[in-house]
């Protein structure tokens, strides 16, 4: 048997660290270990890996329990792996401590009591009845000593129990698949509805809907906002542009188009046009951009296209300044981008007629 | 046996990596094209942010349209047009 001979070759180890050792697993073997042989083997498998236990005792403060009873049963067929096992979820139970504390807490004393039965299956067929009656006892006193190193304990038990993954390979998938885990349930909290769903397959799909509901609840509002300023501004301008034209059109030549729709008569032809356009496409998602396009007035009578055209320029870049002469508090980016375009070429052109209004707003 | 994984409904990669991919591309900065294993819990995280900072924005903006009615509402032809917006 493994451990018998385990026993024999490792218990010259065990003299410098046994009271140690002893004193760290007393709780959890004096119910379980039955003879000496195998309490021998134990410790001395132990001592085999101290490095190992140093380790343990370093980045942790938790004893090193579980790995030395983890390996007890199975140190003698594979123990190159069994060393990059241990070592490698040793690490791993560092980057993953944080999760599993939450995540392990309400399992715990039956993954305690599943990792001692699995152990000492492998350590003794013959005794399985025994164990099964002892592990229950044992796992109050792991959980008594330190909540934490159960936590710990447990799951590097369970990891090493299913003996389908002793590589680095299959821990690193492993320690992967548990991150994202994780990551789902932080997300699962984020989603709401996303608790009935279950299977992470579902709870992405409810992910995906949930981010593009944002995205186009993000991208509606910005458009309403952005909708919505023009439409303000526009009416600003268009008393902008009644005091000019009062006030006999401080520069005519330079605003041609500007002048076309009020000598029209038409003055109400700059509020309805948006008016109606928005509301004809406020259905569909992109009416901030189809404002843009059709906001040049195309409902403006007796407008040329040639005109109406022109129109929406010295509009859009009269309405900044504007607004910050008014100091309307609403002005938005997504609005100020729409017409960012227009303003350049316009804006030194109109630049003294503003500044006229703005001295008159004054 | 593998009780801690059929408890959190394992799934195979194949399943997962369809709708990963598909967050993948509905995030906005996708730059990270690396292998879709590795990046799995990067994504993820990055979906975490992203979410929140949706959250933001969408509050940022209704709280920007709701200060854009209380500025308007003398106002009350715009007032009225964005009225009908918000209802469609």
């Amino acid at each position: 048997m493994a451990q018998c001979g385990g026993g024999g070759d490792l218990s010259r180890h065990r003299k410098g660290h046994l009271e140690t050792v002893e004193s760290l697993c007393q709780g959890l073997l004096d119910d379980v270990m039955l003879d000496d042989d195998k309490c021998r083997a134990m410790f001395g498998y132990l001592q085999e890996w101290q490095d190992l236990g140093s380790m343990c005792y370093g980045s942790l403060g938790e004893p090193p329990l579980p790995q030395a009873s983890n390996g007890s049963g199975g140190f003698r067929k594979r123990r190159p792996e069994a060393c990059l096992d241990a070592k490698a979820e040793s690490d791993s139970v560092c980057k993953r401590q944080r999760g599993k504390q939450q995540q392990q807490q309400p399992c715990h004393p039956d993954q305690v009591a599943v990792a001692g039965k699995g152990r000492l299956e492998r350590a003794r067929a013959g005794a399985k009845k025994k164990v099964e009656v002892a592990s229950p006892k044992d796992s109050p006193a792991t959980s008594a000593s330190t909540v934490t190193a159960g936590q710990k304990t447990d799951y590097i038990h369970v990891r090493a129990r299913r003996g389908q993954a002793t590589d680095s390979h299959s821990l690193a998938e492993r320690v992967r698949r548990e991150r994202i885990s994780e990551r789902m349930r932080y997300l699962q909290e984020l989603v709401p509805g996303c608790n009935k769903v279950t299977g992470k397959a579902g709870m992405l799909d409810e992910i995906i809907n949930y981010v593009q509901s944002l995205q186009k609840q993000v991208e509606f509002l910005s458009m309403k906002i952005a909708a919505s300023n023009p439409v303000v501004n526009f009416n600003i301008v268009e008393d902008l542009f009644g005091r000019q034209l009062s006030q006999a059109a401080c520069n005519p030549a330079a605003l041609p188009a500007m002048t076309l729709p009020i000598e029209q008569g038409e003055p109400s032809c700059l509020q309805m046009g948006p008016l109606q356009q928005m509301q004809t496409s406020a259905g569909s998602s992109s009416f901030g951009l189809n404002m843009v396009v059709s906001n040049p007035y195309s409902p403006a009578p007796g407008g040329q296209i040639s005109a109406s055209a022109a129109m929406s320029v010295p509009a859009g870049a009269s309405v900044e300044p504007c607004i910050n002469v008014n100091g309307a508090a609403g002005w938005d980016i997504g609005a100020h981008n729409l017409f960012s375009g227009f303003d350049a070429p316009f804006q030194s052109v109109q630049s003294d007629c503003l500044l006229d209004n703005l001295k008159m707003e004054m | 046996m593998s009780s801690r994984r059929s408890s959190r409904g394992s799934i195979s990669e194949e399943e997962i990596n369809e709708p990963i991919s598909k967050l993948q591309s509905l995030l906005p900065n996708s730059r990270r094209r690396g292998s879709s294993q590795a990046s799995t819990t990067k994504l993820l995280k990055e979906t975490c942010n992203y979410i929140k900072s949706l959250h933001r924005e969408v509050d940022d903006l209704s709280d920007r349209l709701s200060d854009l009615m209380s500025t308007m509402d003398h106002n009350s032809p715009g007032a009225e047009i964005i009225r009908s917006i918000l209802r469609s």
